[in-house]
Protein backbone atom coordinates (compact mmCIF):
# COMPACT_ATOMS: atom_id res chain seq x y z
CA UNK A 1 0.00 0.00 0.00
CA UNK A 2 1.23 3.29 -0.89
CA UNK A 3 2.82 5.77 2.11
CA UNK A 4 1.63 8.85 0.29
CA UNK A 5 -1.38 10.00 1.99
CA UNK A 6 -2.93 11.52 -0.78
CA UNK A 7 -3.66 7.72 -1.95
CA UNK A 8 -4.39 6.37 1.29
CA UNK A 9 -7.69 6.98 2.01
CA UNK A 10 -8.39 5.36 -1.98
CA UNK A 11 -6.56 2.68 -0.97
CA UNK A 12 -8.68 1.78 2.08
CA UNK A 13 -11.75 2.65 0.39
CA UNK A 14 -10.90 -0.11 -2.02
CA UNK A 15 -9.57 -2.78 0.14
CA UNK A 16 -13.35 -2.47 2.77
CA UNK A 17 -15.38 -2.98 -0.68
CA UNK A 18 -13.19 -6.11 -1.40
CA UNK A 19 -13.21 -7.73 1.90
CA UNK A 20 -15.81 -10.11 1.70
CA UNK A 21 -16.48 -9.37 5.41
CA UNK A 22 -17.82 -5.59 3.97
CA UNK A 23 -18.30 -4.97 0.48
CA UNK A 24 -19.78 -1.90 0.84
CA UNK A 25 -19.08 0.23 -1.96
CA UNK A 26 -20.83 3.49 -0.59
CA UNK A 27 -18.37 4.49 2.38
CA UNK A 28 -16.42 7.83 2.38
CA UNK A 29 -13.03 7.32 3.85
CA UNK A 30 -10.99 10.43 5.31
CA UNK A 31 -7.42 10.09 6.37
CA UNK A 32 -5.82 13.12 8.44
CA UNK A 33 -2.85 12.39 10.45
CA UNK A 34 -2.95 9.12 12.66
CA UNK A 35 -6.88 9.60 12.03
CA UNK A 36 -9.79 7.36 10.12
CA UNK A 37 -12.82 9.15 9.55
CA UNK A 38 -15.88 6.65 7.96
CA UNK A 39 -18.85 7.86 6.30
CA UNK A 40 -21.61 6.44 4.44
CA UNK A 41 -24.44 4.27 4.76
CA UNK A 42 -24.76 1.00 5.67
CA UNK A 43 -27.59 -1.83 6.23
CA UNK A 44 -27.06 -3.12 9.71
CA UNK A 45 -25.44 -2.24 13.12
CA UNK A 46 -23.48 -5.49 12.81
CA UNK A 47 -21.53 -4.05 9.78
CA UNK A 48 -20.83 -0.97 11.03
CA UNK A 49 -19.06 -2.62 13.65
CA UNK A 50 -17.22 -4.96 10.93
CA UNK A 51 -16.43 -1.93 9.37
CA UNK A 52 -14.41 -0.61 12.77
CA UNK A 53 -13.13 -3.87 12.88
CA UNK A 54 -12.00 -4.12 9.48
CA UNK A 55 -10.46 -0.58 9.60
CA UNK A 56 -8.73 -1.14 12.26
CA UNK A 57 -6.85 -4.22 10.56
CA UNK A 58 -5.80 -2.56 7.64
CA UNK A 59 -4.46 0.24 9.66
CA UNK A 60 -3.78 -0.70 12.95
CA UNK A 61 -1.63 1.91 14.29
CA UNK A 62 -4.52 4.85 13.84
CA UNK A 63 -7.87 6.08 15.50
CA UNK A 64 -10.71 4.96 13.82
CA UNK A 65 -13.94 6.93 13.54
CA UNK A 66 -16.98 5.45 12.35
CA UNK A 67 -19.63 7.98 11.08
CA UNK A 68 -21.35 5.55 9.14
CA UNK A 69 -25.68 5.26 9.26
CA UNK A 70 -27.80 2.41 9.83
CA UNK A 71 -30.34 2.71 7.49
CA UNK A 72 -33.66 1.92 8.46
CA UNK A 73 -35.92 -0.47 6.61
CA UNK A 74 -39.45 -0.09 8.46
CA UNK A 75 -42.24 -0.11 6.58
CA UNK A 76 -43.40 2.79 4.41
CA UNK A 77 -45.76 5.43 5.63
CA UNK A 78 -47.71 5.92 2.76
CA UNK A 79 -47.99 5.40 -1.02
CA UNK A 80 -47.95 7.27 -4.52
CA UNK A 81 -50.48 7.31 -6.89
CA UNK A 82 -48.67 7.11 -10.24
CA UNK A 83 -51.34 6.92 -12.89
CA UNK B 1 -55.95 -0.23 -8.58
CA UNK B 2 -52.49 -2.08 -8.40
CA UNK B 3 -50.45 -1.79 -5.95
CA UNK B 4 -46.74 -2.43 -6.84
CA UNK B 5 -44.53 -3.00 -3.64
CA UNK B 6 -40.84 -2.13 -5.52
CA UNK B 7 -36.90 -2.35 -3.46
CA UNK B 8 -33.76 -2.79 -4.73
CA UNK B 9 -30.17 -2.83 -3.25
CA UNK B 10 -30.50 -4.89 0.23
CA UNK B 11 -27.28 -6.02 -0.25
CA UNK B 12 -27.62 -9.06 1.77
CA UNK B 13 -24.92 -11.09 3.84
CA UNK B 14 -24.57 -14.15 5.36
CA UNK B 15 -25.34 -11.49 8.48
CA UNK B 16 -27.83 -9.77 7.71
CA UNK B 17 -31.11 -12.06 9.15
CA UNK B 18 -34.22 -10.32 10.23
CA UNK B 19 -32.80 -6.73 8.63
CA UNK B 20 -35.96 -7.10 6.02
CA UNK B 21 -38.13 -9.24 7.53
CA UNK B 22 -39.73 -6.93 9.95
CA UNK B 23 -40.70 -4.09 7.37
CA UNK B 24 -42.37 -6.97 5.04
CA UNK B 25 -45.07 -8.04 7.85
CA UNK B 26 -47.92 -5.88 6.31
CA UNK B 27 -46.63 -5.87 2.66
CA UNK B 28 -49.56 -8.37 1.68
CA UNK B 29 -51.82 -5.87 3.24
CA UNK B 30 -50.65 -3.36 1.42
CA UNK B 31 -49.45 -4.47 -2.33
CA UNK B 32 -50.24 -7.13 -5.19
CA UNK B 33 -47.33 -7.55 -6.56
CA UNK B 34 -43.33 -6.77 -5.27
CA UNK B 35 -40.50 -6.16 -7.30
CA UNK B 36 -36.61 -6.54 -6.60
CA UNK B 37 -34.20 -4.33 -8.34
CA UNK B 38 -30.96 -5.93 -8.09
CA UNK B 39 -28.04 -6.14 -5.87
CA UNK B 40 -29.83 -8.29 -3.60
CA UNK B 41 -26.67 -10.07 -2.09
CA UNK B 42 -23.23 -8.44 -1.51
CA UNK B 43 -21.28 -10.36 -3.64
CA UNK B 44 -23.40 -12.35 -5.23
CA UNK B 45 -22.56 -15.68 -3.15
CA UNK B 46 -25.32 -18.34 -2.84
CA UNK B 47 -24.91 -18.03 0.79
CA UNK B 48 -25.92 -14.86 1.08
CA UNK B 49 -29.18 -14.74 -1.49
CA UNK B 50 -30.60 -17.60 0.95
CA UNK B 51 -30.48 -15.32 3.73
CA UNK B 52 -32.80 -13.00 2.39
CA UNK B 53 -34.34 -15.60 0.50
CA UNK B 54 -35.29 -17.05 3.77
CA UNK B 55 -37.18 -13.86 4.75
CA UNK B 56 -38.79 -13.96 1.44
CA UNK B 57 -40.21 -17.19 1.91
CA UNK B 58 -43.90 -17.74 1.99
CA UNK B 59 -44.71 -14.08 1.38
CA UNK B 60 -48.79 -14.51 -0.06
CA UNK B 61 -48.03 -11.92 -3.11
CA UNK B 62 -46.19 -12.97 -5.99
CA UNK B 63 -42.66 -11.33 -6.60
CA UNK B 64 -40.71 -10.59 -9.36
CA UNK B 65 -36.88 -9.71 -9.15
CA UNK B 66 -33.56 -8.70 -11.54
CA UNK B 67 -30.26 -9.35 -10.43
CA UNK B 68 -27.82 -6.57 -9.72
CA UNK B 69 -23.68 -6.28 -10.35
CA UNK B 70 -23.30 -6.82 -6.92
CA UNK B 71 -25.25 -10.32 -7.65
CA UNK B 72 -22.68 -11.38 -10.73
CA UNK B 73 -19.88 -10.96 -8.60
CA UNK B 74 -18.76 -14.27 -7.91
CA UNK B 75 -19.77 -15.70 -10.92
CA UNK B 76 -22.44 -17.79 -8.95
CA UNK B 77 -25.08 -15.87 -10.78
CA UNK B 78 -27.04 -18.57 -11.78
CA UNK B 79 -27.29 -20.02 -7.90
CA UNK B 80 -28.18 -17.06 -6.73
CA UNK B 81 -30.94 -17.18 -9.62
CA UNK B 82 -32.12 -20.65 -8.14
CA UNK B 83 -32.13 -20.05 -4.59
CA UNK B 84 -34.85 -17.33 -5.47
CA UNK B 85 -36.88 -19.54 -7.90
CA UNK B 86 -36.58 -21.90 -5.12
CA UNK B 87 -39.05 -19.55 -2.59
CA UNK B 88 -40.72 -18.85 -5.59
CA UNK B 89 -39.47 -15.29 -7.11
CA UNK B 90 -39.25 -15.11 -10.76
CA UNK B 91 -36.04 -13.60 -12.07
CA UNK B 92 -35.68 -11.82 -14.89
CA UNK B 93 -33.15 -10.78 -17.64
CA UNK B 94 -34.34 -9.97 -21.03
CA UNK B 95 -37.52 -11.82 -20.33
CA UNK B 96 -40.93 -10.95 -19.40
CA UNK B 97 -43.94 -12.69 -17.49
CA UNK B 98 -47.50 -11.50 -16.39
CA UNK B 99 -49.21 -11.66 -13.15
CA UNK B 100 -53.07 -11.25 -12.87
CA UNK B 101 -54.17 -9.42 -10.19
CA UNK B 102 -57.64 -9.67 -9.70
CA UNK B 103 -58.21 -9.75 -13.41
CA UNK B 104 -55.96 -6.81 -13.88
CA UNK B 105 -53.17 -8.69 -16.48
CA UNK B 106 -49.81 -6.74 -15.32
CA UNK B 107 -46.71 -7.51 -17.63
CA UNK B 108 -43.09 -7.07 -15.95
CA UNK B 109 -40.56 -7.02 -18.22
CA UNK B 110 -36.79 -6.99 -17.01
CA UNK B 111 -33.24 -6.67 -16.93
CA UNK B 112 -30.38 -5.81 -15.09
CA UNK B 113 -29.21 -3.46 -18.02
CA UNK B 114 -26.36 -1.71 -17.44
CA UNK B 115 -23.81 1.67 -17.96
CA UNK B 116 -22.75 3.51 -20.75
CA UNK B 117 -24.16 7.06 -20.02
CA UNK B 118 -26.61 9.28 -21.56
CA UNK B 119 -27.92 11.40 -24.23
CA UNK B 120 -24.87 13.64 -25.38
CA UNK B 121 -22.44 11.81 -23.39
CA UNK B 122 -22.99 7.85 -24.14
CA UNK B 123 -19.86 5.67 -25.04
CA UNK B 124 -19.83 4.17 -27.90
CA UNK B 125 -18.57 0.35 -28.83
CA UNK B 126 -15.27 1.93 -30.69
CA UNK B 127 -11.80 1.22 -29.94
CA UNK B 128 -10.45 -0.94 -27.46
CA UNK B 129 -12.25 -4.34 -26.92
CA UNK B 130 -12.72 -3.56 -23.33
CA UNK B 131 -14.86 -0.40 -24.84
CA UNK B 132 -16.78 -2.59 -26.78
CA UNK B 133 -17.67 -5.06 -24.84
CA UNK B 134 -19.06 -2.59 -22.00
CA UNK B 135 -21.16 -0.75 -24.74
CA UNK B 136 -21.96 -3.61 -26.23
CA UNK B 137 -23.32 -5.42 -23.28
CA UNK B 138 -25.66 -2.31 -22.46
CA UNK B 139 -26.93 -2.65 -26.42
CA UNK B 140 -27.98 -5.98 -26.28
CA UNK B 141 -29.36 -6.05 -22.72
CA UNK B 142 -31.58 -2.96 -23.99
CA UNK B 143 -32.68 -4.65 -27.14
CA UNK B 144 -33.78 -7.97 -25.14
CA UNK B 145 -35.70 -5.24 -22.90
CA UNK B 146 -37.89 -3.54 -25.76
CA UNK B 147 -38.12 -7.12 -27.49
CA UNK B 148 -39.63 -8.52 -24.20
CA UNK B 149 -41.60 -5.77 -23.11
CA UNK B 150 -43.21 -5.65 -26.65
CA UNK B 151 -44.03 -8.83 -26.08
CA UNK B 152 -46.64 -8.66 -23.80
CA UNK B 153 -49.23 -8.93 -25.70
CA UNK B 154 -52.86 -8.05 -24.02
CA UNK B 155 -51.62 -6.89 -21.03
CA UNK B 156 -53.07 -4.09 -18.64
CA UNK B 157 -50.16 -2.86 -17.54
CA UNK B 158 -46.54 -2.98 -18.20
CA UNK B 159 -43.93 -2.36 -16.16
CA UNK B 160 -40.48 -2.40 -17.03
CA UNK B 161 -37.37 -3.37 -14.19
CA UNK B 162 -33.98 -2.65 -14.34
CA UNK B 163 -31.12 -2.52 -11.95
CA UNK B 164 -29.20 0.31 -13.78
CA UNK B 165 -31.65 3.88 -14.27
CA UNK B 166 -32.15 4.40 -17.86
CA UNK B 167 -32.69 8.10 -17.09
CA UNK B 168 -30.09 11.12 -15.49
CA UNK B 169 -33.39 12.40 -13.72
CA UNK B 170 -32.89 9.68 -10.89
CA UNK B 171 -29.36 9.93 -10.71
CA UNK B 172 -29.56 13.64 -9.20
CA UNK B 173 -27.29 13.64 -5.93
CA UNK B 174 -24.50 10.74 -7.89
CA UNK B 175 -21.43 12.64 -8.64
CA UNK B 176 -21.68 13.27 -12.55
CA UNK B 177 -18.11 11.34 -12.80
CA UNK B 178 -20.00 8.17 -12.12
CA UNK B 179 -22.94 8.71 -14.29
CA UNK B 180 -21.69 6.56 -17.06
CA UNK B 181 -21.49 3.65 -14.15
CA UNK B 182 -24.99 4.03 -13.24
CA UNK B 183 -27.10 3.73 -16.26
CA UNK B 184 -27.53 4.28 -20.00
CA UNK B 185 -30.38 6.27 -22.13
CA UNK B 186 -30.57 3.28 -24.40
CA UNK B 187 -32.69 1.96 -21.56
CA UNK B 188 -34.96 4.53 -21.46
CA UNK B 189 -35.04 4.48 -25.56
CA UNK B 190 -36.17 0.87 -25.36
CA UNK B 191 -38.84 1.61 -23.01
CA UNK B 192 -40.08 5.03 -25.04
CA UNK B 193 -39.94 2.89 -27.87
CA UNK B 194 -42.19 -0.76 -26.54
CA UNK B 195 -44.35 1.92 -24.31
CA UNK B 196 -45.09 1.38 -20.20
CA UNK B 197 -46.66 2.37 -17.63
CA UNK B 198 -44.20 2.74 -14.45
CA UNK B 199 -40.08 1.78 -14.70
CA UNK B 200 -38.51 1.14 -11.45
CA UNK B 201 -34.64 0.63 -10.84
CA UNK B 202 -32.09 0.53 -8.29
CA UNK B 203 -28.26 1.12 -8.30
CA UNK B 204 -28.02 4.68 -7.44
CA UNK B 205 -27.72 5.12 -3.51
CA UNK B 206 -27.88 9.13 -3.68
CA UNK B 207 -29.79 9.82 -6.43
CA UNK B 208 -33.52 10.52 -6.67
CA UNK B 209 -36.60 9.05 -6.35
CA UNK B 210 -38.83 10.51 -9.16
CA UNK B 211 -37.93 11.20 -13.04
CA UNK B 212 -39.66 10.46 -16.48
CA UNK B 213 -38.50 9.23 -19.77
CA UNK B 214 -38.21 11.64 -22.24
CA UNK B 215 -41.61 10.32 -23.88
CA UNK B 216 -42.85 11.10 -20.16
CA UNK B 217 -43.11 7.46 -18.56
CA UNK B 218 -42.61 7.45 -14.72
CA UNK B 219 -39.18 6.48 -13.12
CA UNK B 220 -38.78 5.23 -9.70
CA UNK B 221 -35.57 4.82 -8.30
CA UNK B 222 -35.98 2.32 -5.33
CA UNK B 223 -32.36 1.78 -3.81
CA UNK B 224 -33.01 1.07 -0.79
CA UNK B 225 -30.73 3.42 1.36
CA UNK B 226 -32.58 6.10 -1.09
CA UNK B 227 -36.03 5.19 -0.20
CA UNK B 228 -34.90 3.89 3.29
CA UNK B 229 -37.69 1.73 4.29
CA UNK B 230 -38.64 -1.62 3.44
CA UNK B 231 -40.04 -0.75 0.20
CA UNK B 232 -41.87 1.58 -1.61
CA UNK B 233 -45.66 1.38 -2.86
CA UNK B 234 -46.98 2.67 -6.38
CA UNK B 235 -50.38 2.45 -7.42
CA UNK B 236 -51.51 2.56 -11.24
CA UNK B 237 -54.92 2.21 -12.33
CA UNK B 238 -55.56 -0.97 -14.59
CA UNK B 239 -55.68 0.41 -18.09
CA UNK B 240 -52.44 1.48 -19.73
CA UNK B 241 -52.11 5.60 -20.44
CA UNK B 242 -48.69 5.46 -21.93
CA UNK B 243 -48.85 4.31 -25.48
CA UNK B 244 -45.59 4.13 -27.51
CA UNK B 245 -43.64 6.76 -28.69
CA UNK B 246 -44.33 7.44 -32.10
CA UNK B 247 -41.38 6.51 -34.56
CA UNK B 248 -39.08 9.19 -35.21
CA UNK B 249 -37.44 10.50 -38.17
CA UNK B 250 -34.26 12.75 -39.33
CA UNK B 251 -35.89 15.48 -41.66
Amino acid sequence: MSERPDYLPEHIREKLFHDPRVAEQDLKVDVKEHRVLLGGNVSSLQLRHTITEVAQELLPGYEIVNETTVVPATEPEDEEPVS
Amino acid sequence: MIRIAAVGDLHYGEGSQGILKPGLEHLPDRADLLLLAGDLTRRGNPEEIQVLANELRGLPVPIVAVLGNHDYHCGREAEVRRALEGVGVRVLEGEAVTVDIDGVRVGIAGTKGFGGGFRGAHGSDFGEPEMKAFVGHTKMLSDRLERALTGLDGVDLRIALLHYSPIEGTLEGERLEIYPFLGSYLMAEAVDSAGADLVVHGHAHHGTEKGRTPAGIPVRNVAQPLIRHAYSVYTLNGHREVQPAAAGGIS
